[in-house]
């Protein structure tokens, strides 16, 4: 490594690390790289099937940050976190249908799912914000607003509920109007020539999901460690105090709460690319809570916590699931065990206090970059 | 007396079936000290919440450098230069000083100047040094100095703060009467609501009595103590 790379790699990093996140230090990052290139080598080992298990399992880390920024930065808890998932999959595959054969690739599809949520958090959080709505209320008004969407997502069985050449298909999800429309099509990004598909069931589409994981985990480490990432901490600490500094707290939430959206939207697009299907129960009462499950056992505070949750609780559910009946039961009682352990979160826990054995067991500590340096190089 | 910086006309406020205030008026003029006080129940709290935006009130106005802000939310009052302290402790817990610091001082500064801005008003309010301590290890005090910190990092004009001596040592009351005397003097008009006339008494300031949600006496500080109605509300309530 040359002396110019190694004076970078700091300033790359200083606007990651802050004191919103766990794990700052330089090994944190030395063993997230090791698991990052770990995620990515696995093809080269693993079964098709469990490559095609663990995409789903990134898509589900993706839709777990998108509440993690609104919960445990903003202070929101939705309970209807689903909702943008299943209106984003809606959406790429509406749109993805309608423009396949057009363009030849799904990327709009992509963007589109990603911004339809967001436009419907603008909505909804415009009217609950600034109605001045909170706590267990937002949480309610959410679920309401997810069992609305599945509730008229399986009344669209008959054949006029089409857009274009998407019929949306009832209770047998999303699919083409006719027998001459395309399917949901793969994801498929690029211009002109220069054209690349990733089926769901392969090893591109496996790192395309591990890539956009990646990037959004880092691009909440680099939000929840700036400016507005201060906001959000001031605004979930006391938001009737960091209004009297001037900021107006309901466009500070729903700003969070229309990102938060546009990411879980990007999850359900991927998801309906990777299974190149979308079903109402998506909106349903479970996979609301199962997000909100994953959030609470890794540690709401903290984005790490939250995706290692979340790949480590899916995974187990599918080991647990070749036990047949007892297996929610076993889960159950795992969460409800964790719960009880470590209500911060498990990993959020864990986390804290592997931080502080490392202090500890340095001899001579090096003093820790103060808050001033933080601040300044976090420019 | 100079114009008045703040001034309520004929406030009122009803919540269900009580009366909170009724029919109160008052005026704080700019560049003094002006307490508030009052028994518990005297409407004072209320009065805090519809000055600051909080609360609306029934009916009244508020007026601010001239300007009517009855209806304005609290965030656009703090912009034109009201500034509030809460009767608790409202720094945020998990951050340090500097980090608290920097929520009121990033609306106006540049992130590169906020620690240097930080420390100068840590300095101000006797809390240099402490910027990387988490505010949860200060102690009752300092985070009483920290609060009344970062309600004047913005520079505001008007400083409103609701009981600033609450919980404190007679020492540390001692140096929170200073801290404000000093503000004072470099020019910021202090409205200072309290319950405990011993505080008030350190102040010597110009001081309005609420009783029953109006304005029941007003004059200085000497006036109002041997004001024989005031002692015996004080006395009628306790």
């Amino acid at each position: 490594m040359t002396g110019v790379t190694r004076s970078r790699i700091p300033a790359l990093l200083a606007g990651l690390n802050g004191p919103q996140t766990l794990g700052n230090s330089r090994l944190f990052w030395v063993l997230w790289l090791a698991g990052v290139a770990a995620f990515a080598l696995l093809p080269c080992v693993a079964s098709r099937y469990q490559v095609l298990t663990a995409s789903n399992f990134f898509i589900s880390a993706i839709l777990a940050l998108s509440l993690c920024l609104i919960w445990g930065f903003a202070g929101i808890l939705s309970l209807g976190q689903a909702a943008f998932f299943g209106v984003g999959g809606y959406a790429y595959g509406i749109v993805g249908i309608n423009l396949i054969e057009a363009t030849g690739e799904s990327g709009a599809a992509l963007v589109v799912g990603a911004l339809a949520p967001a436009l419907l958090a603008a909505a909804v959080g415009a009217l609950m914000f600034y109605s001045r709505l909170k706590g267990v209320y937002v949480a309610i008004l959410m679920l309401v607003v997810s069992l609305l969407l599945g509730l008229f997502m399986r009344q669209t069985a008959d054949p006029a509920y089409a857009i274009g050449g998407a019929y949306l298909g009832g209770m047998n999800g999303l699919g083409p109007a006719t027998a001459s429309d395309p399917s949901i099509p793969n994801l498929t990004l690029g211009f002109g020539e220069l054209v690349a598909e990733f089926d769901g069931r392969g090893r591109s589409f496996y790192w395309l999901a591990l890539g956009a994981l990646v990037a959004v985990y880092l691009g909440l480490r680099w939000l929840v460690n700036s400016s507005f990432g201060y906001l959000l901490v001031a605004v979930r600490e006391d938001e009737r105090r960091t209004e009297t500094f001037g900021y107006d707290v309901r466009l500070i939430q729903l700003g969070a709460f229309c990102i938060s959206a546009a990411l879980a939207g990007l999850a359900g697009a991927l998801y309906t690319a990777w299974g190149t299907y979308i079903h109402p129960d998506g909106f349903s009462v479970g996979p609301n809570i199962l997000v909100v499950i994953w959030v609470a056992v890794g540690g709401r505070k903290d984005l790490t916590s939250v995706v290692v949750a979340t790949l480590s609780l899916s995974w187990i559910s599918i080991e647990l699931a070749t036990w047949g009946e007892i297996s929610l039961l076993v889960l159950g009682v795992i969460l409800v065990a964790a719960m009880l352990v470590a209500p911060e979160g498990v990993f959020a826990t864990l986390g804290a206090w592997f931080g502080r054995l490392m202090v500890r067991s340095r001899r001579r500590p090096a003093p820790p970059p103060t808050a001033a340096a933080k601040l300044g190089a976090a420019r | 007396m100079s114009a008045p910086i703040l001034e309520v006309r004929d406030v009122h406020k009803v919540y269900g079936g009580v009366r909170a205030l009724n029919g109160l008026s008052l005026s704080v003029a700019a560049g003094e000290i002006h307490c508030v006080v009052g028994p518990n129940g005297a409407g004072k709290s209320t009065f805090f919440k519809t000055l600051i935006g909080v609360e609306r009130p029934t009916t009244g106005q508020v007026f601010y450098k001239g300007q009517e802000v009855t209806k304005l939310p609290a965030f656009r009052r703090a912009r034109l230069g009201l500034s509030v302290k809460f009767q608790n402790i409202s720094a945020f817990g998990e951050l340090t000083a500097l980090q608290n610091l920097f929520v009121p001082l990033r609306r106006n500064h540049r992130k590169a100047d906020i620690p240097a801005r930080a420390s100068a008003v840590l300095a101000r309010v006797g809390l240099a040094g402490v910027e990387d301590t988490p505010v949860r290890q200060l102690s009752h005090g300092q985070q009483q100095w920290l609060s009344i910190g970062l309600s004047i990092a913005a520079e505001p004009d008007l400083l409103l703060l609701d009981e600033p001596a609450a919980g404190l040592s007679s020492e540390e009351t001692a140096r929170t009467a200073e801290l404000i005397r000093e503000l004072n003097r470099s020019g910021m008009t202090v409205v200072v609501i309290e319950h405990d006339m011993g505080f008030i008494r350190s102040l010597r300031a110009r001081t309005s009595v609420l009783h029953y949600g109006r304005l029941f006496a007003q004059g200085g500080f000497d006036e109002i103590a041997t004001n024989e109605d005031v002692r015996r509300i004080y006395l009628g309530a306790a």
